[in-house]
């Protein structure tokens, strides 16, 4: 059966567009205007996925993230503003899976979906991962890049580690700072910066034109492993 | 007591001379002495000695001598001539005098309020002014004086004052605020509560009270006397004059700024206007077509309008970002978010989210590919989402005012404890005369053909500024121009 995508909503005229492009590509679709009536049916259809409007007019959207992960790991995708930063980071460390700015072309919330469904449906991953040039075997520890050993440090490669983890999705500092060094360096978000740029310039081709190892500006990094779509 | 010896002397004097001189002369030592008692007394004094004068001389000079009674009727002429000359003696110099000590008072006085003037002309605070007229008021009186001034609710007490610690009794709060509501003076020898430790004045200008003047009394009691008195008020006066000028030059200032802020706003009306319009038309234009003829179009055609739709759907989208950002960073909303962050990060997040709009441009960028992997990178102190908006706006100019295909280029390096980032292109370049116009507010370069609401390098200097860095347009050797940003080297 398709999947099954739960939109939390208040504006009719964007979900009437996302209506029809999500309708074109197949899936299921439930949309609801507030946050109220979305919990309810978050809870009563159990979607595949939630589409998350921040700002509704009965609740805060990020209460919504809140209850749902207090009981279920459905993904949820956030719509938020542009520029509002704060409150991406805000619902990506409450358990949110990704966010799309508005005002957004549809090829990318697709995008966005597919990833979001894939992560939640994939089996765990195998012992090596690919990406670009880039192959890291987990059971071993290696990382290559165009068939050439690569070494890495213990923090370098722990780091990537988490990133393949949640490959496609944002991390915020805090949530990678937390993985990697422990929760009592959470505020530390230079060291991961100067991890990421150490990184890059062992993984990628150009650094400062990054295909994989990607900064969400003010919010985090994200690790694509496959074309963007 | 003086004068009395001084007319002792005159007749000692007439005494001696009194064998050798004729004794109508001898009335000229009586007048000498009134003349030196006029000088010194008051004009009663003076005219006294005058009636005494002449008695002397009737007395000692006259034959018969020692009696008033007079041998020769002749000297009742005398007499009398004597005794005009010496009133009028009296009266000319008294007056003379009196004259001399107004002039002096006068002067004194002028001084008073002409330092007073040059004390409170460069105060723009009230408070400041009336600290400054404090403390002139206690130089000049020779005693302390104080100065109240109302609260933000407008009532007086003895909180706002403009010096420490309080010279009045607390307790006499009442009279000053009295005196600051009726604006009449109270307290010490005036006739409301004379009994108080000091004297209230209010500080009166043309329209209001501004406050209350408390001045004790110096030790000789000098501050009572009438011209002193009358200084006094004058000196209320223009302190209530210059705070009420401070006031009237703060609400200039502030309907200036209005007005300039309403320019600033009828110009951004008129610019947000056209380009909110333009592209809304094509959308509105292109919609409706679709809609109204959409089956009898060729497919095409169809793919054509949509695109513009979307097109101009982006724009508007960052005309509209532009104006939230220029608006917030005028209204002084925008706090920074610094930290160190790898330069390379920065600039390349940009490059990724420019992806599209830089198809078919060859971006060069100069910093970490020659650099060998395990070399440091270069750091920045910034708000990375920012500066990054920085880039952004810099490299979209770059695009858009010049020829398609032709390379931009991306360069930092560090210079003399700063790190230089420089977008260059090969484009027609700045017109000389513009390179700091351009970073103004709805300009125009005179001879732009793209489509833009001015707004871009505007808030790239809002954001640079706002960093502590400066940001410049240069002309570029072999053509094209060089957009320089000098972020000095700092940390947290």
């Amino acid at each position: 059966m398709k999947p099954l995508i739960l939109v939390i909503e208040d504006d009719a005229q964007i979900r009437r567009f996302l209506r029809a492009a999500l309708d074109a590509e197949g899936y299921r679709l439930q949309e609801s205007a507030t946050a109220e009536e979305g919990l309810a049916q978050a809870q009563s259809r159990q979607p595949d996925l939630i589409l998350l409007d921040l700002g509704l007019p009965d609740r805060d959207g990020l209460e919504v993230i809140r209850s749902v992960r207090e009981w279920g790991k459905i993904p949820i995708l956030v719509l938020s503003a542009r520029g509002q930063e704060k409150d991406k980071i805000a619902a990506l460390d409450l358990g949110a899976d990704d966010y799309v700015a508005k005002p957004f072309a549809v090829g990318e919330l697709l995008a966005r979906i597919r990833a979001a469904l894939r992560r939640s449906t994939a089996a765990a991953t195998g012992a090596v991962v690919r990406f670009g040039a880039v192959e890291v075997d987990l059971d071993k520890r290696m990382v290559r890049v165009d068939t050439q050993d690569v070494h890495l440090t213990p923090n370098e490669y722990k780091l990537l580690q988490v990133l393949i983890q949640h490959a496609g999705k944002v991390l915020t500092q805090r949530q990678l700072l937390n993985e990697v060094w422990g929760p009592q360096h959470t505020e530390q978000a230079q060291y991961l910066r100067v991890y990421i740029a150490q990184l890059r310039r062992k993984l990628e081709r150009n650094p400062a034109r990054p295909k994989h190892l990607q900064t969400e500006p003010g919010v985090g990094y994200r690790l694509l492993t496959d074309d963007p779509a | 007591m003086l004068a009395a010896a001084i007319v002792a002397i005159a007749t000692v004097a007439a005494l001696v001379l009194r064998d050798t001189l004729a004794p109508t002369n001898l009335a000229m030592i009586y007048l000498g002495g009134v003349v030196a008692i006029a000088m010194r007394y008051s004009r009663q004094v003076s005219v006294t000695a005058s009636f005494v004068s002449v008695a002397a001389f009737d007395f000692f000079c006259v034959p018969p001598y020692l009696t008033f009674a007079v041998s020769d009727y002749q000297y009742v002429v005398t007499f009398a001539g004597m005794l005009a000359v010496a009133l009028v003696i009296s009266a000319q110099t008294a007056r003379l005098r009196e004259h001399a000590t107004q002039a002096a008072g006068r002067e004194t006085r002028t001084e008073a309020l002409y330092r007073l003037s040059r004390g409170l002309a460069g105060e723009t605070s009230i408070f400041e002014a009336a600290r400054a007229a404090a403390a002139l008021a206690g130089e000049v009186f020779g005693t302390r004086a104080v100065m109240f001034l109302p609260e933000d609710d407008g009532r007086l007490s003895f909180r706002r004052r403009t010096s420490d610690p309080l010279p009045v009794p607390p307790s006499e709060e009442s009279i000053a605020q009295w005196v600051f509501e009726h604006g009449h003076k109270a307290g010490l020898r005036t006739d409301t509560l004379p009994g108080a430790t000091a004297l209230y004045l209010p500080l009166r200008g043309a329209r209001e009270t501004f406050g209350v003047l408390a001045i004790l009394p110096d030790p000789e009691g000098r501050i009572f006397a009438p011209e002193q008195q009358h200084l006094l008020e004058v000196f209320a006066g223009q302190t209530a004059l210059a705070i009420e000028r401070t006031i009237s030059q703060r609400t200039a200032q502030e309907t200036h700024l209005r007005m300039q802020t309403e320019q600033m706003r009828s110009s951004l009306l008129s610019a947000v206007s056209h380009d909110l319009r333009t592209p809304l038309a094509s959308i509105t234009g292109a919609a409706s077509t679709l809609r109204a003829q959409g089956d009898r179009l060729p497919l095409e055609t169809q793919q054509e309008l949509l695109e513009s739709i979307s097109d101009e759907a982006d724009r508007m989208g960052r005309l509209i970002s532009n104006l939230l950002d220029m608006t917030r960073f005028e209204s002084g909303g925008v706090e920074l978010r610094r930290d160190d962050y790898p330069l390379e990060e920065i600039i390349g997040t940009v490059l990724q989210r420019m992806d599209r709009q830089l198809e078919g441009r060859t971006i060069l960028t100069e910093l970490s590919e020659n650099l060998p992997p395990e070399s440091k990178p270069i750091m920045v102190f910034v708000d990375d989402v920012l500066f990054g908006q920085v880039l952004w706006n810099l490299l979209e100019n770059a695009t858009k005012y010049t020829a398609p295909g032709t390379p931009v280029e991306l360069a930092a390096f560090e210079e003399e404890g700063a790190v230089i980032v420089e977008v260059r292109d090969r484009g027609p370049g700045i017109p000389p005369g513009e390179e700091e116009r351009i970073f103004e507010k709805f300009y125009r370069g005179k001879s732009e053909t793209a489509r833009g609401a001015g707004l871009g390098l505007p808030i790239c200097r809002a954001i640079v500024q706002a960093h502590r860095a400066t940001i410049q347009a240069l002309p570029r050797k072999g053509g094209g121009s060089v957009f320089q940003i000098r972020l000095p080297i700092q940390s947290k």
